[in-house]
Formats: structure tokens, C-alpha cells, sequence
């Protein structure tokens, strides 16, 4: 999955550069506090996003056409096995990830107060499972180019409207509810919970298990092993 | 393997009584429907273990819909299918590990590795057979680091047939396997078809190409506008005429009085 050069960009090379840039930079004046401190938590939402959402979603919508998924079916991987083994290959990219960016974090200065580390590892899970709904729901249905071109503009929406460089609070009003309301905008708040102040806003949390459950259930009714 | 030895090999298998061969795949009264299509009306036919079923028609005649219902890949609208005694969908798990399966479009990922591929499938199956044995029989050992995308068409389909024999299959579904493959890849894919046969495999091959299918044949089921005109041994057909006739000219006279042409010659 992440064996092709465009991956690595979206994977690494993204989030370590929004990172650096804007922890170093004056850019985001409105954020009380150290900017390192707001940034991280969105920062490994976004993470999450480019993993279990874009490069899950667009491997497989090319997989899907090229014929590779109806083939394995009829081998004895098997549909299910296949998916078991797609969320593994998720698992250890999303591991490596996180760890490179903790590291890149610290090197910048990171240090969050109280860590609540189950409470981060749970809404990880979360929200790996409901951006690979997403993902899979998209590349179970379109044609492999435009679900390419589908994954790349949410990642941006999601990534603008996800309380991830700007506070949603900053955002107009009526973009600003929305905002509220999408799921990386509920990940990349309740990290930022989790890391700095060591609280849980349970609405937001039963909201994004919603999000997970819908997209999960969503991604299994209408998924298309071949166009 | 030379053409005259084929040729023996295949007079050989035909002594064997057809009768006594087991029943592999049975489909009774088979219908699949797309949104606008009936691709498959109402079929009834049996293929048997050891022997090579050819399924032959012109494009979209409903070849390929039926062998993806009889694979696992395709659902059918309605009728009753089974292989080896399960049922193609719901024992699916059951049956994977031992059929082998050719699409018509390869269903490889462009950037793979000849071997790497090659060695996927084997490890899929539980390692049955090895990579480069599998590379051997289908003459691509010089491509093995080759990526698919690379491959001239004819390899694409030898790689494509290989994959299928790294289940060392009870029952081959193979679709279209010498399209696009010249000559002497014919020679060879003819070659392996007719093992498996030998081997007590149920070959399943579906082609338009009627001099292809009249060589590699034990029995023919002739597709024409998703209704199977004709279901008989092979040499039972070319003998049904009492003429010398090719499977070609067989399926030109079907195809002539079938209702649809006699409906366009009327227009």
C-alpha cells in the first residue's frame, strides 16, 4: 500500500511539513497557548485521515478495477481475509506514522501535559475505523480516477473544516457548524482532550462512534467487489 | 509439445468413456439479468471431471456471465448451481481452494513482479506447486522480474493461466485464455489444458475462437444470445451433420435459425 513515491508524500511528507512549518511560523496567531501543543493532536487526526481514509481508499479503487479484488475472491484469501488483511496493513502504517510524528513533535518542543494513553489509543481505533468506512465507501463505487480525485478533495475538506491548522471557532459561523459536526473535526478535539487536558467531551466521542458505525455499515452494503 | 502428440493425447482421453466420469459442475435452469439484459436464459447443462467443456458464442453471448455465476464471482438471478457438490456462493470458502480461476482481464495489480505474483498465488493455495515450477510450465521464467504492465499481451494471458494453476484445481474456469496469444502460446495453453484434463480436472474454457475450441474440446456447450443452442460432445456434433463440418460452420447454421437472426432477416 504504501509502496508507491505519491503515498509517501501523503503519508510522511505532508503532515511532518505542516508540522514544522506551522509550529515554527507565525501564521496561526489566534491560538492561545504553544502551537505545538494545538497542532499535534490535528496533525496525527490528519495522519489517521491520509492512512485509513485516502491511501486505503485509493489502493483499493484501483485494485477494484484492475480486476485484482474479483480474482482474490475466488482464491482461497477470500473476501473477509482480504479485508483482515488490508486493516493490518493500516494498523502498521498508522504505528509507524504516529511514532515518526511523536518523534518530530518532541523534537519541536511537544511535551502534553497529561496523557490519558487509552483514552488516545481508543479514539485512534475510532477514527481509523470511520475514515476507512469512508475510504472504502467511495472506492467500493466509483470509477478508480474519480474515486482518486474524491479521496484527495474530502482529505482537503476535511482537513480545512477539521479544526486541524484553524480553531473552527474561527471559521464563519455557518462553515463553523458544519465544521463541528465532521469527524475529524471530533477526532482532531477530543486528541486534543486527551493530550492537553486530560478531559473527554463524551457527545463528541458518541458522535464520532456514530460516524464510525454508519460509514463502517455504509462501506458493507454497498461495496463492489468489481465494477 | 508437438500437434501430433496433442492430437493422440486427445484420441487417448476420448476412449475413456465419457459416461463413467463424475459430474463436476451442474447448473440447472440458469438466469442472469443486468439492469436492461437478460445475459443468460434459462440454461441446463453438466461438465464433467477429466474432461475440457468448452463454452463457446460471439461476444456477450452469455459465456462469461455463466462462468462467473459457476466461480463464485457473479450472482445468478435465479437457478440452481453447484460445484463439486456445493453451492458456488454459499460454500464459497469451500470451494476456493480448489478451483482455479482465469478472468478474461487478468486481475493483477500493473506494477507486480512476474515471480512476485507468481509466488503470491502459490503461497495463497498453501505452496501446492512452486513459483518457478508455475513459471516453467507457462514459459515465462525469462520475465520474472518483469512487471505486469510490461508483459506483451500473449504473457499477460500465459501469467494469467499459471495463477489459475497454483491451486492445482479440481475445476478450471478459464475465460478466454488464448485471446490475444500467438501461435505458439496457443501450442503451449492447449498443452497445459489438455493435462489438466488428463489429470481428472473439470476444465471450464470459454472462447470465441471456434478452430481454437474445436482442437481442445471433449464437449462443447454453444452459447448464442444467453441460450445454450447446443450441449453435446464434441464429436457427437461434428458427426450430427453427416457432413465434414468445422465447429464453425456448426454454430454459423445455429446461429442462422435462431429466432433473433431469423427476426433481423425478416427486418
Amino acid at each position: 500500500m504504501a509502496r508507491n513515491g505519491e503515498q509517501l508524500l501523503l503519508l510522511v511528507v505532508i503532515p511532518v511539513m505542516l508540522l514544522v512549518f506551522f509550529s515554527q511560523t507565525d501564521f496561526l496567531p489566534t491560538i492561545a497557548g504553544n502551537k505545538i501543543d494545538f497542532l499535534m493532536p490535528g496533525i496525527l487526526c490528519l495522519a489517521v485521515i491520509s492512512t485509513a481514509m485516502v491511501s486505503l481508499g485509493i489502493s483499493t479503487g484501483f485494485e477494484r478495477s484492475y480486476g485484482v479484488l474479483k480474482r482474490l475472491g475466488t482464491t482461497p484469501l477470500g473476501t473477509r481475509r482480504l479485508v483482515m488483511s488490508k486493516v493490518s496493513a493500516i494498523c502498521v502504517i498508522e504505528v509507524a506514522q504516529l511514532a515518526l510524528l511523536i518523534i518530530v513533535g518532541q523534537l519541536l518542543g511537544w511535551s502534553p501535559n497529561r496523557i490519558n494513553l487509552a483514552q488516545v489509543l481508543v479514539l485512534l481505533l475510532v477514527g481509523t475505523s470511520c475514515f476507512a468506512g469512508i475510504g472504502l465507501t467511495l472506492a467500493g463505487r466509483l470509477r478508480a480516477e474519480i474515486n482518486l480525485a474524491a479521496q484527495n478533495g474530502l482529505y482537503l475538506v476535511l482537513f480545512l473544516l477539521g479544526g486541524i491548522l484553524v480553531p473552527n471557532d474561527e471559521l464563519p459561523k455557518t462553515l463553523g457548524n458544519v465544521a463541528q459536526v465532521l469527524p475529524s473535526s471530533l477526532l482532531s478535539s477530543l486528541l486534543r482532550d486527551s493530550f492537553n487536558n486530560n478531559t473527554f467531551d463524551s457527545t463528541n466521542a458518541i458522535a464520532l462512534g456514530g460516524w464510525a458505525f454508519a460509514m463502517c455499515a455504509l462501506a458493507v452494503i454497498s461495496f463492489k467487489w468489481s465494477d | 509439445m508437438s500437434a501430433k502428440s496433442c492430437e493422440l493425447r486427445t484420441v487417448m482421453v476420448m476412449n475413456i468413456s465419457s459416461e463413467s466420469r463424475q459430474i463436476a459442475i451442474s447448473v440447472r435452469e440458469l438466469i442472469v439479468d443486468y439492469k436492461l439484459l437478460r445475459a443468460v436464459n434459462n440454461i441446463s447443462f453438466d461438465a464433467k471431471a477429466g474432461e475440457v467443456t468448452v463454452v463457446i458464442g460471439p461476444n456477450g453471448a452469455g459465456k462469461t456471465s455463466t462462468m462467473e455465476v459457476c466461480s463464485g464471482v457473479r450472482t445468478a438471478t435465479s437457478g440452481k448451481v453447484s460445484v463439486l457438490g456445493l453451492d458456488p456462493k454459499k460454500d464459497r470458502s469451500k470451494i476456493n481452494s480448489q478451483i482455479g480461476v482465469m478472468l478474461q482481464d487478468g486481475g493483477v495489480y500493473p506494477s507486480a513482479r512476474v515471480f512476485e505474483i507468481a509466488q503470491h498465488y502459490c503461497n495463497l493455495y498453501g505452496n501446492r506447486t512452486t513459483a518457478d515450477e508455475l513459471l516453467d510450465a507457462v514459459d515465462l521464467t525469462q520475465q520474472k522480474k518483469t512487471s505486469w504492465r510490461k508483459l506483451s499481451g500473449g504473457e499477460k494471458q500465459r501469467l494469467s493461466l499459471a495463477l489459475a494453476l497454483a491451486a492445482k484445481p479440481r475445476v478450471a474456469f478459464l475465460d478466454e485464455p488464448t485471446s490475444g496469444v500467438d501461435i505458439f502460446g496457443r501450442d503451449l495453453i492447449r498443452g497445459i489444458v489438455r493435462q489438466l484434463a488428463s489429470d481428472g480436472c473439470a476444465v471450464i474454457m470459454a472462447t470465441h475462437e471456434l478452430d481454437e475450441a474445436q482442437r481442445v474440446a471433449d464437449h462443447v456447450l454453444m452459447f448464442h444470445n444467453g441460450s445454450l443452442v447446443a450441449n453435446a460432445p464434441l464429436t457427437e456434433l461434428l458427426n450430427s451433420t453427416g457432413e465434414n463440418q468445422t465447429l464453425e460452420d456448426i454454430f454459423r447454421s445455429f446461429a442462422k435459425n435462431s429466432p433473433m437472426s431469423k427476426l433481423r432477416d425478416e427486418q
